[in-house]
């Protein structure tokens, strides 16, 4: 991974900025179209500027994703299988050597 | 324990209402769950109904994570049922140093770890094998900006999108931006470099934008005429 102390942003070229990218959401909250140290370069090339905008979508939704954790269940065999598993260890395996 | 008789799932409140709400901080939100203590320490007692107790405030989580992790319904549910089977013989040495869900939680994905390496990921280390092959990875390019994905979005193309990642990119992404561990935490659980996780994540958003955009694309035809613009 690139080391940001080192990184002339002024500078930056679209390779810079590919190598750059991961640790740039690494670090901070992740709101890199907010980093002033890359507000020229996003502004002269918008595909890149259009990429971190939907790179922090992505991340944004994923959170989301467990934040509003819809009901997704397992079927209720689950829960049949884990009873008799339980039952047939308890007949003689270790949980009964517990119990 | 008492032999688990066909005991019906207990019906219980996910969480205590003044608590619905996770506050972010991602992977340590894990509020107190009404009931949870007293049913964890009657399960350590050998209380089998106590046990179902905790299967059902538990069940859809760790299903949840079993199926963002493995994309696949009929291996997360055996992942579930593992999970729920190696819980009832560790359940003893949970201390409470940490909150149970989040302690369940690391139980249930070492467990799909396991499980993923047994498949085949354990030949070589993780840190190489994470790498899916050349198909599989993103463009490298920053794509055109006919197609922008802001605010456009919605949860079943996302997780259909998430569940159609190699595995290598999903592990990471579910772990990190949806489950919200650190990107340090993920690398002492798949045995790789924090850069490696943080490189596996950057790729998996990559790859996540193309297929979105992919089903964007498809689901609007007009988007199809669109001039292409790549950035060189």
């Amino acid at each position: 991974m690139s080391d940001l102390n080192n990184i002339d942003f002024e500078n930056m070229t679209a390779a810079d900025f590919e190598t750059v990218l991961p640790d740039l959401f690494a670090s901070g909250d992740g709101r890199v179209s907010e980093d002033p140290r890359l507000q020229k370069f996003l502004a002269a090339n918008p595909d890149a500027a259009a990429l971190v905008r939907d790179l922090e979508t992505i991340a944004t939704h994923a959170r989301s994703l467990f934040d509003e954790q819809p009901e997704v269940e397992p079927s209720d065999d689950v829960w049949l299988n884990i009873q008799k598993k339980l039952n047939s260890e308890d007949e003689g395996g270790p949980v009964a050597a517990n119990a | 324990m008492n032999p688990i008789e066909t005991l019906p799932v207990q019906a219980v409140p996910e969480v205590a209402p003044e608590q619905a709400k996770p506050k972010p901080g991602l992977f340590k939100r894990n509020p107190p769950i009404a009931g949870e203590a007293e049913a964890i320490e009657a399960a350590k007692n050998g209380d089998a109904e106590a046990f179902s107790k905790l299967y059902a405030l538990h069940k859809r989580r760790v299903y949840t994570l079993c199926l963002r992790m493995l994309g696949n319904v009929s291996e997360a549910e055996d992942m579930t049922q593992e999970a729920f089977l190696h819980l009832f013989r560790k359940l003893g040495s949970f201390r409470g140093e940490s909150a149970f869900s989040t302690w369940l939680h690391r139980l249930t994905v070492n467990l799909v770890l396991m499980h993923l390496r047994k498949k085949g990921l354990n030949l070589v280390s993780l840190e190489e094998t994470i790498n899916p092959s050349e198909e599989d990875a993103p463009k490298r390019d920053f794509g055109s900006r006919d197609l922008n994905l802001t605010g456009s979005v919605d949860r079943v193309a996302l997780e259909r999108a998430v569940a159609s990642l190699p595995p290598g990119y999903r592990m990471v992404f579910v772990l990190h931006d949806v489950e919200g561990f650190e990107h340090n935490e993920i690398a002492t659980m798949l045995d790789c470099s924090t850069g490696n996780s943080k490189s596996q994540l950057h790729k998996a958003r990559l790859k996540l934008r193309e297929l979105l955009r992919q089903a964007q694309q498809q689901s609007s035809p007009l988007a199809n005429s669109a001039p292409k613009e790549v950035l060189q």
